[in-house]
């Protein structure tokens, strides 16, 4: 354990480790859209800027990217360092204006609108709250390994979709993308078997059934790929049930074993 | 392009670094676009994802994922070029070529071809020839101090025969 200093506070932290998890431990709000603990610090979102007044490489730099170090000491509101993440709140309001996640950030900063050209397109995939921080491209190929979707375009015309913007043949639907995403821009539907990820060019993954209750629960190729991420011996059994079932039927057990009853499977 | 001519460029890249792009600029020189079934056929071989051959295609402008005419008239959009009249080159191009008027303002982007193939209309972004300012490329020539008049004149010198059926 080492001792950084966060705006005159001492707090322990793990060597090398993100000063922005260091800050959120001790309750330190700093701003950031591209940091998922997952995945290693990338610098993309450049939100979390913070000064460094001690340490190796004095100045502005990224909190996410920043390894804690015995004895280094950030300020995290310096006057300069809010005048820049002003300056980018207004350049993500005019990428994502309908981002409500952005829009809150600006209200805190006070900020009412953008000086920016404001891109909206009314038939935005990801409903003109992509900030292209991204998250998703990296969760879905470094995490889960599908590689489904991937910026497209350069430039001001970048944008997140799936290759031709066809149907995803290796999308497992598993969602995951939506949940990192930092500006919910993500859209997904499950519809009794099927699940549709509208925004990546409709993709439809089918669902899987619970076998006591028949509910379509989780998706199939979701389901398939977690299987075999279990040992070899637990691949038999089936992830047959649904969430709900489950737990009842873990209950059920227990009070059959509780009352010395012979379990029958 | 076949199986067995991409695996021919492939073999030429052992190396992991620069291979994806080094492949890529191969399948576009000979086949003058990268074909999407080649680049299906390259996902699976070189084992990533199709994703991400997309992304870098779609990111280089050297790359195209369509067949381009036998002349490519390249239209720079650049600063200079664009407050000296490239938008009205562009337009007088479309005319004269027959080919999507007005769909090439949307996203700033465009690459339209002839329906005989013999030329594709596209931009780029400063060809570093500001001072002749609008500048034209068509294959590897360049022309400057383009106005829409000199257009035909140009064109000719490509085989270009004309819109007999219009006036302009
Ligand atoms: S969709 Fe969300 S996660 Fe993906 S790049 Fe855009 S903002 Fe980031
Ligand atoms: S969270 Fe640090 S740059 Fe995005
Ligand atoms: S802007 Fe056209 S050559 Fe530079």
């Amino acid at each position: 354990m080492i001792r950084v200093v966060i705006n005159g506070k001492a707090c322990t932290a793990e060597k090398g480790e993100s000063l922005l998890s260091v800050a959120r431990r001790k309750g330190i709000d700093i701003p950031a859209f591209c940091y998922e603990e997952t995945l290693a610090p990338y610098g993309a979102c450049r939100m979390c800027l913070v000064e460094v007044v001690k340490g190796a490489q004095e100045g502005i730099t990224t909190a996410c990217t920043l390894a804690a170090a015995e004895g280094l000491e950030v300020l995290t509101q310096t006057s300069e360092i809010v005048s820049l993440r002003r300056a980018l709140i207004e350049l993500y309001l005019a990428q994502a204006p309908r981002s409500e996640a952005i829009r809150a950030l600006a209200q805190r900063y006070g900020i009412q609108k953008t000086r920016f050209a404001r891109k909206v397109r009314p038939d935005d995939p990801l409903q003109n709250r992509c900030i292209l921080c991204g998250l998703c491209v990296r969760i879905c190929h470094d995490v889960m390994g599908a590689g489904a979707i991937n910026y497209i375009g350069r430039g001001h015309f970048t944008e997140i979709n799936t290759p031709f913007y066809e149907e995803s043949a290796v999308c497992m639907g598993c969602g995951a993308c939506a949940r990192v995403c930092p500006t919910q821009a993500i859209a997904f539907e499950d519809i009794v078997q099927t699940r549709t990820m509208k925004s990546w060019s409709g993709t439809r993954v089918p669902l899987h059934a619970c076998s006591k209750c028949g509910r379509h629960f989780a998706p199939a190729p979701f389901v398939n790929y977690a299987r075999q991420k279990l040992a070899p011996d637990l691949q038999q059994t089936p992830l047959r049930l649904c969430p709900d079932c489950r737990s009842r039927e873990i209950a059920r057990k227990a009070v059959l074993l509780s009352t010395g009853a012979a379990v029958a499977d | 392009m076949d199986a067995a001519q991409l695996d021919t460029i492939v073999e030429r890249y052992p190396g992991a670094t620069g291979r994806v792009l080094g492949v890529l600029e191969q399948v576009q020189r000979r086949a003058g676009y990268l074909p999407r079934d080649a680049l299906e056929y390259l996902a699976r071989k070189l084992a990533m994802p199709l994703s991400e051959l997309y992304s870098i295609a779609t990111f280089y402008s050297f790359f195209t994922l369509e067949a381009l005419g036998e002349h490519v008239v390249t239209v720079c959009m650049g600063t200079a070029c664009h407050v000296n009249g490239a938008p009205r080159i562009v337009e007088r191009l479309e005319r004269l070529l027959d080919v999507g008027a007005g769909e090439t303002t949307g996203d700033g982007k465009f690459q339209l071809t002839t329906a005989d193939h013999a030329f594709s209309l596209t931009s780029a972004r400063c060809f570093g020839a500001c001072s002749m300012a609008p500048v034209l490329r068509i294959d590897n020539r360049i022309f400057g101090y383009v106005t829409p008049d000199k257009i035909p004149a140009i064109l000719r010198q490509f085989d270009w025969e004309g819109n007999h059926h219009r006036n302009y």
